[in-house]
């Protein structure tokens, strides 16, 4: 499995790969730039966590991936590789054969995400019966199957949303998002709004239908200790910049960017020294005014010169990508490149 | 399907309950308010001062509130309203009749107004801020804010023989102002016949009155569809809908309008009241004797027997057009079912 | 090695009323700044302040007053130069009239708009905060009072009224009209019930007057305003269909009362189509002006129905 998004070796044995992403919202108060020249990878069977604040471009790149962003965003350059396809150049028709049959997604706050006034035996079944074209009774077993895998009774096909609590309708969507056998699915802060007893059983859930379906996911959360159980590799993001990237492992016991120190920091140890964590102080800068250089140099206390005018580009340090200048290894993003965003 | 029986069966009560107001308020409003109390107070027309004694007798003017108001309510029940001074007609026909064509009018034009105006609304949400939208919110704006009775007179001007328009253009329409009775046509008696000459008369006549209801009314109507599309279609539920592979037209199909009808229609039946009021202004610039021409010419004449009804009529009727659109949305919306 | 440093910085002592208002006024500001680049509530801002000026300067503007008898035309004369828009029956002179006809207008709209407001605000707050079976009671009322067509209503009781002048036809139109803004105020401060920190300051131990006069009202003010500026135009149009019922004003002459003299002395056929159109399109562009105006700030407000 490989460590860092340089570490090609021979042919690309990626499942999805994304360079260079950047992505731009046009707003009233000027252009905000979501995503700013990210890029990694999922493999076959892996889980992917995107972890970061809210507002760093978690959401933003996940609706990417799909092309679901809103009117007013537009991705700007980059590519988005999958199964030697460029997602970002395909036809709006090819991109719909894709949606939910290859790559599907579960929805942040699966509350407001479902029709409120189907009942989700059809919402499940809808998926179904537009990709794969088969009767109706086989949609609605598959249906009632998918449910069966997620805990819930099967004979709650004909019930509305409403009539399940946040936990219930966070695994209806889970159900929903399998529908197809997508080779990958997108879990946008898939525990965030539930309670904790519940965020451990659709935690484990997640675990278990990635490994009984060889699933590959990409988990999305600004709560690291979600990643830290389920996902191999961790990407780091702030402010639409990609900050670390490498294996969960690594990262969690010998994090290299200062911000992923200041995350990881964040969380007393139960076995460790009673200390107040140290918090990191200042606030998410404006993406429609990004700071100079590295973006996060104002809130970083090891900031020096170069961190203000250079922009530094993740590099292998250590076995994971990092984009900090306290490492001699690292790049800056090249002039050309830089030029262009001007 | 019991929580449906027991939704309906409660909004049914409310119903009665709101009917039950309606016919206090009725009475108070006639009789108790402050200023020239009508009834006490004969029509000075020396004609009609026969029929005050009968107004006596008959409401028995001269006994103590309480007892008039149970009189009241007899007499309301029994349907025996009286005899009109005007026309010297039961009460009771002469309303039912008024109603009949009312709903005729509000019928007609009511449907195009949904019709067109939910048309006009949704392709103005799905064309969101380009310049279908912009123009058919502005003309909508500007539609909405127009005095029925203005819009009705200068309609009624514009298609008249020998009008502005009819001179300058040879193919102008020439439509009928008034009601259907034409006493040039011989075969016209202004007692309603049920045969074609009447039937035909009625409808060419009707086209100008529905016209200037349906104008004044459709803005209103698709504005509010416009905004409520456009509410369901920022919610969350679209972008799974989205995600999950549909095109534009089954999103549409399958989630954004089956959402976006159920407020529309609560948002229709209150507006009733105002669209009846609306009608009330367009019969009487018409001379078309529904309900509101008869409420107007019932005060200006100081007919009390037939003023004293015809508000129940009114209120009534709007009533039960909530709870038939109540029992709609009941259909409609199954999220309803718990509240 | 230039680390930043983070300095935290005490807030200074304010008393909340201060603070509540330096909040209210920054809000204004931003409120006001978004209506000066919104290209509808500019103009019907525009428009608003056309008619206000008209209204204002009546006595300046207008040739004669508006139940002048005029000398030296006869009644019924079609437009001249002397005459702008020609004499009515009774020798008036029929631009004054118009002219006049729009501080009527505006002075009936706005002031039973008030009216209106203050009355279904005051019923919508306590109706939706007290809740229970005073809300029951005062809900079933309202519904009655919508039911009847709101024009018999207001006709009946103005025709008990008897002779009309401007409080009266104010307090009829007022008084008639609350019912809507009750039942949007009403859901509004339930749904604002609902919110957490109206918990949290009941838990802290406010009492019921203050949370509802520091949290509820404060965060209902947007739509109390932009409601208001919308029953203005409800009241400006509900008053010239009385006046056009010969139900309103007496001493001076409303819109409404122009267009029904335009009708019963055949204006279109005697060569004086102005008569008739001219006073309903200044009560078009007025509720006009009002609704462009109401509905960009319910857009400002209300952030939902701007693109996403």
């Amino acid at each position: 499995m490989k460590s860092s998004i340089h570490d090609s070796g021979g042919a690309s044995l990626s499942l999805l790969e994304v360079k260079d992403l950047v992505i731009e919202y046009t707003t009233q108060k000027g252009t905000v730039h979501a995503v700013d020249g990210i890029s990694f990878a999922l493999d076959e069977g892996e889980a992917l966590g995107l972890a970061g604040e809210s507002g760093c471009g978690k959401t933003t790149t996940a609706l990417a991936l799909m092309r679901l962003l809103p009117h007013n965003g537009r991705i700007i350059r980059g590519s988005i590789r999958f199964r030697g396809k460029n997602l970002v150049t395909l036809s709006e028709l090819s991109i719909r054969r894709i949606r939910w049959k290859e790559i599907s997604i579960i929805f942040q706050g699966a509350m407001n995400s479902l029709n409120p006034i189907r009942r989700i035996g059809d919402q499940i079944a809808e998926p179904i019966l537009l990709h794969e074209g088969v009767e109706k009774q086989v949609a609605r077993r598959r249906a009632g199957d998918l449910l069966e895998v997620v805990g819930i009774n099967r004979n709650r096909l004909r019930d509305y949303p409403h009539e399940f609590s946040g936990g219930m309708r966070q695994r209806v969507m889970i159900a929903m998002a399998l529908a197809c056998n997508p080779k990958i699915v997108i879990a946008d802060e898939p525990v965030t709004a539930l309670d904790v007893m519940i965020q451990a059983q659709i935690l484990e859930l997640l675990e278990r239908l990635k490994r009984e379906l060889d699933l590959s996911m990409i988990l999305i959360s600004h709560d690291l200790s979600v990643m830290a159980e389920t996902c191999d590799r961790v990407a780091i993001m702030y402010a639409g910049r990609m900050m670390e990237y490498g294996q969960t492992v690594d990262i969690f016991t010998g994090p290299k960017h200062p911000y992923t120190q200041g995350l990881v920091g964040a969380f007393p140890d139960i076995r460790g020294a009673r200390t107040i964590p140290e918090s990191i102080p200042g606030a998410v800068p404006s993406l429609i005014n990004p700071p100079s250089g590295c973006v996060f140099h104002p809130r970083c206390k090891f900031a020096f010169d170069r961190c203000t005018d250079h922009i530094p580009s993740p590099s292998a340090v250590s076995g994971r990508d990092v984009a900090c200048f306290l490492y001699p290894e690292v790049q800056e993003v090249s002039p050309r490149l830089v030029e262009a965003k001007l | 399907m019991a929580r449906l029986l027991a939704v309906a069966v409660r909004r049914s009560v409310n119903a009665f309950v709101t009917i039950i107001g309606i016919i206090c308020l009725n009475y108070v409003l006639v009789r108790l308010m402050p200023g020239d109390p009508i009834l006490s107070q004969c029509p000075h027309n020396a004609q009609y001062s026969a029929s005050c004694a009968y107004d006596y007798s008959f409401f028995g003017l001269d006994l103590p509130p309480w007892q008039q108001f149970v009189i009241y309510l007899q007499k309301l029940f029994t349907l025996d309203w009286g005899v009109s001074y005007t026309t010297h007609q039961p009460v009771a026909s002469v309303l039912m009749r008024a109603l009949g064509w009312t709903l005729v009018l509000v019928g007609t034009s009511t449907i195009f107004t949904i019709l067109i105006g939910m048309a006009v609304g949704s392709y103005a949400a799905l064309r969101r801020g380009k310049p279908f939208d912009f123009f058919s919110t502005g003309i909508g704006i500007f539609l909405y804010g127009m005095p029925i009775f203005w819009l009705g007179l200068v309609l009624q001007f514009s298609f008249i023989k020998n009008s502005f328009f009819s001179q300058t253009f040879s193919w102008w329409p020439v439509l009928p102002p008034h009601n259907y009775y034409d006493f040039n046509n011989p075969n016209l008696s202004i007692v309603w016949v049920w045969d074609w000459p009447h039937v035909s008369s009625a409808l060419v006549h009707l086209i100008l009155p529905a016209l200037t209801l349906s104008l004044g009314t459709l803005a209103g109507i698709s504005l509010v569809m416009r905004n409520s599309l456009i509410d369901v279609m920022t919610e969350d539920f679209v972008l799974t809908a989205r995600a999950k592979g549909l095109n534009e037209r089954q999103v549409l199909r399958r989630h954004i309008f089956p959402s976006g009808l159920p407020p529309m229609v609560s948002l229709i039946a209150l507006d009733l009241a105002f669209i009846l009021g609306g009608a009330y202004q367009v019969e009487v610039v018409f001379d078309y004797y529904g309900i509101g021409w008869w409420t107007i010419n019932a005060i200006d004449t100081q007919d009390l027997p037939v003023l004293q009804f015809i508000i129940v009529i009114g209120g009534v009727a709007i009533v039960i057009a909530n709870l038939i659109s109540d029992f709609i949305l009941l259909w409609l919306d199954p999220r309803i079912k718990i509240t | 090695m230039g680390a930043t440093e983070v300095v935290i910085s005490r807030p200074s002592v304010v008393s909340p009323f201060r603070a509540q208002l330096t909040i209210t006024g920054r809000r204004l500001g931003e409120v006001w700044h978004q209506i000066l680049h919104n290209k509808t509530a500019m103009a019907g801002l525009c428009i608003l302040i056309f008619f206000v000026f008209l209204a204002l300067a009546a006595p300046w503007i207008a040739p004669y007053g508006p139940l002048q008898p005029v000398n030296d035309a006869p009644a019924l004369s079609p437009p001249s130069p002397q005459h702008l828009m020609g004499v009515s029956r009774l020798g008036n002179d029929i631009f004054s009239q118009v002219i006049w006809g729009t501080q009527v207008s505006l002075l009936v709209g706005v002031l039973a708009a008030i009216v209106a407001s203050v009355i279904g605000t005051a019923v919508g707050l306590i109706s939706g905060f007290v809740g229970g079976w005073v809300d029951d009671v005062i809900m079933r009322f309202n519904d009655i009072v919508l039911s009847i067509p709101w024009l018999v209503l207001m006709i009946i009781v103005a025709a008990r009224l008897g002779t009309i002048d401007l409080l009266g036809i104010i307090l009829v139109i007022g008084l008639t009209g609350w019912s809507v803004t009750a039942r949007v105020i009403r859901s509004q401060v339930l749904s604002l019930k609902e919110r957490m920190f109206v918990e949290r300051a009941k838990m802290v131990g406010s009492s019921n007057t203050h949370l509802l006069l520091r949290h509820i009202f404060p965060n209902a003010f947007p739509l109390i305003f932009a409601n208001t500026i919308l029953t203005v135009a409800i009241s400006i149009l509900s008053e010239s269909v009385l006046a056009f019922l010969n139900l309103s004003v007496r001493q001076n002459i409303s819109w409404g009362r122009i267009v029904a003299e335009a009708q019963k002395n055949n204006a279109m056929t005697i060569g004086n189509p102005g008569w008739l159109i001219i006073p309903g399109l200044c009560i078009v562009f007025l509720v006009f002006g009002f609704y462009l105006f109401g509905y960009a700030l319910d857009e400002i407000l209300n952030p939902r129905l701007r693109r996403r």
